[in-house]
C-alpha cells in the first residue's frame, strides 16, 4: 500500500492539507495501538504497524514538497522495474554556476583562514547567499505550483514530461541547498578559523 | 561513517588538485555533478597530442570525502594510459579499491562519468586532428 492509498487518495499533488490533518487524526484515533490492548498479540502486531504506516504516510504527504520527492521515488520505482529510469540532470550552466561560486567560497576561506573572513568578504559572501536563497524559493515555489499542477493535469503520456520537470527542478533545489549551507557554514564559522566539513 | 584508510588518505592528501586552461590544446573538461547531494566535480585531462597518452589529469571536487577520494584516485589512474584505456576504467574498479561502502557508490559513479565527460569533451575538441598510431 504506497502513501496515497493509506488515505483512500489518487496520486496527485492537489491535497487539501486540512483535510488530509483531519483524516490522519481520524484514522489514528481508529487505529491507536492503546484502544486495542486486549486485541490478540497477532491482531496487536498488525494495529501496530498500520499505525507506523499512517504515520509514515502523513508525513510524506502534509508537506508539499516531501510528497512531490515521494511521488517520484514512488514512480521511479515502478519506471526502474521497467528498466526506463533517467539520471536528472541539471542544466550545465547550473554546474559550471556551482562550480565557480564553491571554487569563490574556497579562496576567500583560505584567504581568511588565520584571521577570519574580512568584513568586505562577508558583505559579497552574504549578498551572494541571499540571491541564491531567493532562486532556492523560487524553485520552492515553482515545484509546488506550476509542476504540481501540471501533473495533476497529465494524460498518461505526459507523466514521463511531468516526472522529468519534477526531477530537473529537484535536482536545481538539491545544487542550491549545498551551495547556501556551504556559504552558510563559511560565514558562520569563519571567526574559529576553522570549518568542519557539513558532508560526510 | 568510517572511512577506509585509503579514502582518508586521499581525502587528507588529494592528488592532482588544480585545473589547466579549458582552451590549451590537448586539454578535456569534464564538469559533473550529483543532484542527490550537491556535490560537483571538475576533472581534467592532458592528452599528449602526439602519442594519444594522457599526460597529467587534474580535478577540483566540491562534495564528500568519498567524492574527493574518488577524483583524486581517477586522476592517478588516468596518468600514463592512452585516451582508450582511459575510457574503460570503471566506476567499480574506484569501488573495489576504496572500499566504498554501498551508500557511497554513487560517488564513485560521479568520477565515472566525470573521466567520461573529460574524454568526450577532449574528442570532440579535437576530432579534426588524426588519430594518433596506438601506442602499446
Amino acid at each position: 500500500m504506497d502513501h496515497f492509498e493509506v488515505f483512500g487518495l489518487p496520486r496527485r499533488l492537489g491535497i487539501d492539507t486540512a483535510e488530509l490533518q483531519r483524516k490522519f487524526y481520524e484514522l489514528s484515533r481508529r487505529g491507536h495501538p492503546d484502544f486495542h490492548q486486549a486485541a490478540p498479540p497477532e491482531r496487536q502486531a498488525e494495529i501496530l504497524e498500520a499505525s507506523a504506516r499512517l504515520n509514515a504516510a502523513y508525513r510524506a504527504l502534509r508537506d508539499p514538497l516531501a510528497r512531490i520527492e515521494y511521488l517520484v521515488r514512488l514512480e521511479e520505482g515502478r519506471d526502474t522495474r521497467e528498466g526506463a529510469t533517467v539520471k536528472p540532470k541539471a542544466p550545465p550552466e547550473l554546474l559550471e554556476e556551482m562550480f565557480e561560486i564553491q571554487e569563490a567560497l574556497q579562496e576567500a576561506k583560505s584567504a581568511g583562514q588565520s584571521v577570519g573572513l574580512d568584513a568586505g568578504a562577508k558583505r559579497t559572501l552574504s549578498a551572494q547567499r541571499d540571491r541564491l536563497r531567493a532562486r532556492y524559493e523560487q524553485e520552492e515555489a515553482r515545484l509546488r505550483g506550476p509542476l504540481s499542477q501540471a501533473w495533476d493535469a497529465a494524460g498518461p503520456a505526459d507523466r514521463a514530461g511531468a516526472l522529468t520537470a519534477f526531477k530537473e527542478a529537484l535536482a536545481v533545489r538539491a545544487y542550491l541547498r549545498t551551495v547556501i549551507d556551504d556559504i552558510d557554514e563559511a560565514l558562520g564559522e569563519s571567526e574559529e578559523g576553522h570549518v568542519s566539513h557539513r558532508r560526510h | 561513517m568510517a572511512y577506509s584508510d585509503k579514502v582518508v588518505d586521499h581525502y587528507n592528501n588529494p592528488r592532482n588538485v588544480g585545473s589547466f586552461t579549458k582552451d590549451t590544446p590537448g586539454v578535456g573538461t569534464g564538469l559533473v555533478g550529483a543532484p542527490e547531494c550537491g556535490d560537483v566535480m571538475k576533472l581534467q585531462i592532458k592528452v599528449n597530442l602526439d602519442t594519444g597518452v594522457i599526460e597529467d589529469a587534474k580535478f577540483k571536487t566540491f562534495g564528500c570525502g568519498s567524492a574527493i577520494a574518488s577524483s583524486s584516485l581517477a586522476t592517478e589512474w588516468l596518468k600514463g594510459k592512452t585516451v582508450d584505456e582511459a575510457a574503460k576504467i570503471k566506476n567499480t574498479d574506484i569501488v573495489n579499491e576504496l572500499k566504498l561502502p554501498p551508500v557511497k557508490i554513487h560517488c564513485s559513479v560521479l568520477a565515472e562519468d566525470a573521466i567520461k565527460a573529460a574524454l568526450a569533451d577532449y574528442r570532440d575538441k579535437n576530432a579534426s586532428a588524426v588519430a594518433p598510431a596506438s601506442s602499446k
